[in-house]
């Protein structure tokens, strides 16, 4: 008996430790496997890209039918991130499970995360065409490894229709550079049987794009920015005294004040605003060139829209107050541990295609309404709300977003500016959870 | 004595019928578990090429996680009403349809099919429920309570989330009371009325303690389901209004992939493991021992 024992444990344990070489040892074939899947069989290379910009998934399908035409030996197949999904998951994903994409596009602040595993596109022409800045969070020891994709700004959009009347006449965007003044013009557009503003109540739009303005606004230096974020990190700042944040939060709660979902400031989502503002039930809407095709669905106004700037105090020339926040936010990235040599020059091929053709031009600017990060395209921007953007950076009046943030800062500080959009804390204690979050932050 | 040709030849049978299911457990439960309370040593931060140990640091970091304790405190809410609920309303439906009702096998396949339904859909529809629908009712009829959304006001969201869980797990846990109840044996049950036993005493004497089986599996299987919720928490609240209703699975999830701090989310996850391990562990044992021959 007692040998049948040692017999089954031996049986037992071989087989446990067939299993688990079985597990490693496949792992390792499905790499070969799969570079010679994706590889050069059949005569074309087959390229992916992880798509994060849901909006643009059809023009980017479109894109790579064109560019397969143009380049018949390549063909390029777009993967969308799952609605709501974040990229860095789902690439981190896709990592994990030894198949990645090609081609991630990612957010800024996401490609250092990424630094080992992608590719150093330094040597790459359109290194030299892009936009000032547009490389500066992307370059990690002197090596770029991102392409920028587009340029994306946000402030108060204004319904040209609404406020036009609510004014009595030709609205002129630069009369709104204080407090004071947007709350007058809030007055005005109330008092021509409008509603003023909506605010959408998304924690990525309070806690990313509204709060950022308090980090961003601290001075026309980056650098004196940077050293404000540190300074946060290390538990030496005091927001309840600081000039920028109180000055922000006024301007926050004049909107609150006027805002349409007042009763319930919560109940609101994102699919709200473009039909408030398209429909031109409200004047103003605190959103970003992004929501165009939204707001063009609804649109009653003839494509009349613009930017306004957040105003951060009740002095016209303090930096902020005329400026929009705007920056290079998707970039895209090229694998370098699954991918083919092939594959690889077959991405760069078609990042060039973008920039250097003319049907990836027109793609870029006319297809997928985007703001490009390259100088040597000078395409005007398609709609109104890039052409306003466009418009502000031309004349120096912008204002670099914070696009490389702590990954959960959208979150925390968007769960903290709800609480207080809901009233449900006051400006001292909104401070002190915030500051409590950038002394506890990772990294 | 067994012969080695007689022992080759059963293992040979057993691995036949057992084999797969022991590749499939190993492969996909035991390794990855191993090598997650690995991960736990480590500050990965999901996708970097490289990771160094850090000893106990991220347990140190679970402990220090005030939001980790307050959503666990916040799930531990959420599991008791849950448990309660469920099977309250299980029992009851349960109850009524083995009396022989016309039409009962149609409700007992109505009740349970929100359980077919998956979390995330089920969320989604709730959500519009509780968003527009109630709301639109609300504003029509003058009702106060439902004129602005549930799912703003965290006190009621966290509501919302007990209800939807209720309505998707009652029907379910019904099914197996249903199945407990007609096993009771009527011959019992009617020698007790023959000696004056009213139906009250009859179901509290005993009717429900021979369906103590049935308790066990249904109050572990909606603690189980209760402390691990996501779907449903993802789909209809979002942890929201701001982070309120954000129950402890969530919480995990967050802190390894929004946070990027995978070794503390890894190490959160194993401390749950092991307080909802020890807690149904528990429930079992203690219940088991309330189990009576009939």
């Amino acid at each position: 008996m007692k040998h049948v024992n040692k017999m089954k444990w031996f049986i037992l344990s071989l087989t446990l430790i067939l299993i688990l070489s079985a597990c490693s040892s496949s792992g390792g074939n499905t790499q070969s496997a799969n570079g010679g899947q994706n590889g050069s069989s059949g005569g074309g290379i087959k390229i992916t890209l992880l798509n994060s910009k849901s909006e643009i998934q059809p023009q980017l399908e479109e894109a790579a039918k064109a560019f397969h035409e143009a380049n018949p030996t390549i063909s390029l197949e777009i993967q969308p991130v799952p609605n709501g999904g974040s990229p860095f998951e789902r690439a981190s994903t896709l990592y994990a499970s030894g198949n990645p994409p090609t081609m991630i596009m990612l957010d800024t602040g996401d490609v250092a995360k990424f630094k080992d595993r992608i590719l150093d596109l330094s040597g790459e022409k359109w290194n030299a065409d892009t936009v000032d800045h547009a490389l500066d969070l992307t370059t990690i020891d002197g090596k770029n490894y991102a392409f920028p994709l587009a340029v994306e700004g946000y402030g108060f959009i204004y319904n040209k229709a609404v406020v036009d009347k609510a004014v009595g006449g030709n609205f002129d965007p630069s009369t709104i550079n204080t407090t004071a003044s947007l709350e007058n013009l809030f007055k005005q557009i109330e008092a021509s049987g409008k509603k003023a503003l909506v605010v959408s109540p998304m924690d990525w739009s309070l806690g990313a794009h509204y709060f950022s303005l308090a980090y961003a606004g601290q001075d026309k230096d980056i650098t004196k920015v940077n050293a404000f974020i540190d300074d946060l990190r290390a538990g030496k700042v005091d927001l309840a005294s600081n000039k920028v944040f109180n000055g922000l939060m006024d301007t926050f709660d004049v909107m609150t004040k006027y805002n349409i979902d007042q009763a319930s400031p919560l109940a609101g989502t994102y699919e709200r605003g473009p039909e408030l503002l398209g429909k031109g039930e409200v004047g103003i809407w605190f959103m970003g060139n992004w929501a165009w095709p939204q707001i063009s669905s609804f649109d009653t106004a003839n494509k009349e829209y613009g930017f306004l700037p957040v105003p951060i105090s009740n002095n016209a020339g303090d930096y902020g107050n005329q400026e929009i926040s705007s920056a290079v936010s998707k970039r895209i990235v090229i694998d370098k541990e699954k991918s083919t040599p092939e594959q690889q020059d077959a991405a760069k091929k078609f990042l060039d295609w973008i920039v250097y053709e003319q049907q990836g031009q027109d793609f870029l600017v006319n297809k997928a309404n985007i703001i490009p990060a390259f100088k040597n395209i000078t395409l005007p921007a398609a709609d109104p709300l890039g052409k306003s953007i466009q418009d502000y950076i031309s004349r120096g009046k912008s204002e670099q977003s914070m696009s490389d943030l702590p990954a959960d800062h959208w979150a925390n500080v968007g769960a903290s500016m709800q609480k207080y959009l809901a009233k449900q804390s006051d400006r001292a204690a909104l401070a002190k959870e915030i500051e409590q979050y950038w002394t506890n932050v990772k990294e | 004595m067994v012969t080695d040709k007689g022992v080759w030849s059963r293992l040979r049978l057993r691995l036949l019928f057992t084999g797969p299911t022991l590749f499939a457990f190993v492969a996909v439960m035991i390794v990855p578990f191993l090598y997650g309370i690995y991960l736990t040593f480590t500050n990965w931060d999901g996708i970097s090429t490289t990771q160094s140990l850090v000893g106990f640091q991220n347990y140190g970091s679970v402990f220090k996680d005030a939001e980790f304790w307050k959503s666990f405190g916040l799930t531990l809410k959420y599991v008791l009403f849950t448990v309660v609920f469920i099977n309250v309303l299980a029992f009851l439906l349960a109850y009524l349809l083995t009396k022989g009702l016309k039409g009962q096998s149609f409700f007992r396949a109505g009740f349970f099919l929100p359980n077919l339904l998956g979390g995330i859909v089920l969320g989604f529809i709730w959500q519009f429920i509780f968003n527009n629908v109630l709301v639109f009712l609300g504003q029509k009829m003058g009702i106060g309570l439902f004129s602005t959304s549930w799912l703003s006001d965290p006190n009621r969201a966290f509501w919302t989330l007990v209800i939807v869980a209720v309505w998707q797990y009652a029907g379910y846990m019904m099914v197996i009371y249903v199945a407990g109840l007609t096993g009771v044996p009527g011959d019992i049950l009617e020698a007790a009325s023959i000696d004056g036993a009213n139906g009250w005493l009859k179901m509290t004497r005993m009717t429900i303690p021979l369906m103590v089986p049935s308790f066990i599996v249904c109050i572990f299987l909606s603690l189980q389901r209760g402390f691990m919720v996501y779907d449903v928490n993802l789909a209809l609240t979002k942890g929201g209004p701001f982070k309120s209703t954000e129950l402890v699975s969530m919480h995990v999830y967050q802190k390894a992939f929004l946070s990027r701090d995978y070794g503390v989310g890894q190490a959160e996850a194993l401390v749950l493991f092991l307080i909802v391990a020890v807690i149904t562990l528990l429930q079992v044992y203690f219940s088991k021992k309330m189990e009576v021959e009939a």
